[in-house]
């Protein structure tokens, strides 16, 4: 039987901000406890910031290496994003600590325009608090980055993750040490510290951001619009097969027609490649 | 965002082109590119030959000059003569400009004229009915060529090159950022200036090598080309049968018109 202190942590991030050896650090120091771990991640979408995750669970008796959604002890995020994506794992007594800065992928990006709109989420913090009781942002990265290394933003995590873990500040600096490369040891013991002294809430980020992103909102609802000039149009079906997005579609009468602009990226290619100069994409 | 239609003969339009014909969407690629460079109407001469790629000069709200078969480039040359200060633009066909006025073009290339001389090439010729041209690949079939051409077809941009063109590019249709791109910087180049730029017959070229309807005759260029930039770092098998695109020979001398001024100067001088 597993044993029903059994505790459950969650790790996930984006490709290359260093996830798996923060949970490799976390298991170190389970061990060293005495306690039996499980790991259980998915790695290889790293290269393009692809999403990573690592379920960590360890206690006197662990069975499954997985954790069920619903019933994760804390979440560790290292991307806002991220934290909302695997927020159903949490449990509502729960705890959450998420890096504030955002890794927005490129799906995110599509739209073209210059001032254009990422489709990034937004009121990621809203959700999150509406969810779970305990909520801690805070931004890792930059403290990484005044410690002199931005990639020490793991060890700063794993130094707010271990304010809400049993063991003491010695069991985990002592992980650190053995997982790390002797010469980065120092550095990455300053960074755990400086996690570890981050006071929650600490000062919000300000809410321009989520004012501006409303605006451009409203802007955007307005714009897309695909004109096609039908009388101008012969039907050679190009304007259709070269969409992204599908958003045109040939109607009965072999004419293209705009089928669904609110997918549109802007990406020009309908009126570009029309030979009939009969698309104007605004 | 552009509108293009400020610089078009709206009564015009539709204009005539078959569905699906690449040379529709290179007159786009120019429009934006002369927009780009902030050209205004009465700078820009467009002049063309005969041919579908020559229709383009009636569409277009310059000062335009649509001219007799395989002429353009002598009637271009007169107009730089006379007014240096104009942006002239030719447009051509493989057929009008390769053929018939073939001797016009390696000329004009000889004397470095400031003229920017965008050959429209389908690979055949589409006004006529669709025969075989002197870019006619190997072994494609034409109503001249019912079997395909045994005539080795020209390389345009490497013919022009030889004859001492400064600048010379070539382009597809599929790519019509770049082809803005190329057409920027053959209009920026202040001599003679030489796009070659490959575009869909569907009518003809395409009917009658069963390549599908326009789009996909579009979608297959890719295909046929290598950038030359990437052409350089791979192995002599990896181009056999493509073309190469953008821009492939630049090399700045002495404009013609420019030069001849010069001449009239010194000898005025001289009388004196
Ligand atoms: S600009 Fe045109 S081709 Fe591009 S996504 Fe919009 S409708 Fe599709
Ligand atoms: S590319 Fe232009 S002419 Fe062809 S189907 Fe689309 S709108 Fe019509
Ligand atoms: S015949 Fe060919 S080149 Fe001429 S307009 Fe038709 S498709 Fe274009």
């Amino acid at each position: 039987m597993e044993s029903p202190a059994t505790q459950n942590v969650l790790i996930v991030g984006v490709g290359g901000q260093g996830v798996l050896l923060a949970s490799d650090i976390l298991g170190t120091v389970c061990l060293g406890r005495g306690y039996q771990v499980k790991k259980s991640e998915v790695h290889g979408m790293a290269k393009r910031g692809g999403v990573v995750y690592s379920h960590v669970r360890y206690g006197t008796q662990v069975l499954s290496p997985t954790i069920e959604p619903g019933t994760s002890d804390v979440l560790l995020a290292f991307e806002p994003a991220e934290a909302l994506r695997w927020s159903k794992y949490v449990k509502p007594t729960g705890t959450v600590i998420v890096n504030t800065q955002k890794r927005i992928p490129p799906a995110a990006c599509q739209d073209r325009r210059p001032d254009a709109l990422t489709r990034y989420p937004r009121g990621i913090e809203q959700a999150l608090r509406s969810q779970i009781e305990d909520v801690r942002r805070f931004d890792a990265e930059t403290l990484a980055f005044e410690l002199g290394d931005l990639r020490m933003c793991n060890t700063v995590l794993l130094g707010a993750l271990s304010r809400v873990c049993e063991f003491s500040a010695e069991e985990w600096l002592a992980a650190i040490e053995k997982s790390v490369k002797p010469r980065t040891a120092e550095l990455n013991r300053r960074a755990f510290l400086a996690g570890r002294s981050v006071e929650f809430p600490c000062a919000e980020e300000p809410q321009a951001e989520e004012l501006v992103f409303e605006k451009r909102e409203a802007a955007r609802d307005e714009a897309p619009f695909i004109e096609i000039r039908q009388n101008w149009c012969k039907g050679c079906e190009i304007c259709v097969r070269v969409c992204p997005q599908n958003c045109l579609v040939m109607n009965g009468s072999k004419l293209a027609e705009v089928a669904k602009a609110e997918t549109c990226i802007r990406c020009m290619l309908c009126e570009w490649l029309c030979p009939d100069l009969a698309v104007s994409v605004h | 965002m552009l509108d293009i239609q400020k610089y078009l003969r709206l009564e015009m339009f539709p204009h005539m082109l078959c569905p699906g014909c690449g040379h529709g969407i290179v007159l786009g690629a120019l429009l934006r590119a002369i927009h780009s460079l902030k050209l205004s109407q009465d700078e820009v001469v467009v002049v063309s030959g005969i041919g579908c790629s020559s229709r383009l000069s009636g569409y277009v709200d310059f000062d335009t000059l649509h001219t007799t078969h395989g002429r353009p480039l002598a009637f271009a040359t007169g107009i730089k003569m006379a007014r240096p200060e104009l942006t002239v633009i030719v447009i051509t066909g493989d057929g009008d400009g390769l053929s018939i006025g073939g001797n016009h073009l390696i000329h004009a290339a000889r004397r470095n004229v400031g003229l920017t001389c965008l050959l429209l090439n389908n690979e055949i010729y589409g006004m006529t009915g669709g025969q075989a041209a002197p870019t006619t690949p190997l072994g494609k079939i034409s109503t001249t060529g019912p079997t395909g051409p045994f005539e080795t077809p020209f390389d345009s941009c490497r013919l022009v090159e030889a004859a001492g063109a400064s600048f010379v590019a070539r382009g597809i249709t599929y790519e019509p950022a770049t082809l803005e791109k190329l057409i920027v910087a053959a209009i920026q180049n202040p001599g003679f200036s030489f796009l070659e730029i490959i575009s869909d017959c569907p009518e003809f070229f395409g009917r009658f090598n069963r390549m599908g309807n326009p789009a996909d005759q579009i979608l297959a260029q890719k295909q046929n080309v290598v950038d030359a930039k990437t052409a350089a770092t791979l192995p002599p098998e990896r181009l056999k049968g493509k073309m190469l695109t953008g821009i492939l020979h630049h090399e700045p001398r002495p404009e013609y018109a420019a030069s001849y001024q010069e001449s009239i100067a010194q000898m005025g001088a001289q009388a004196r």
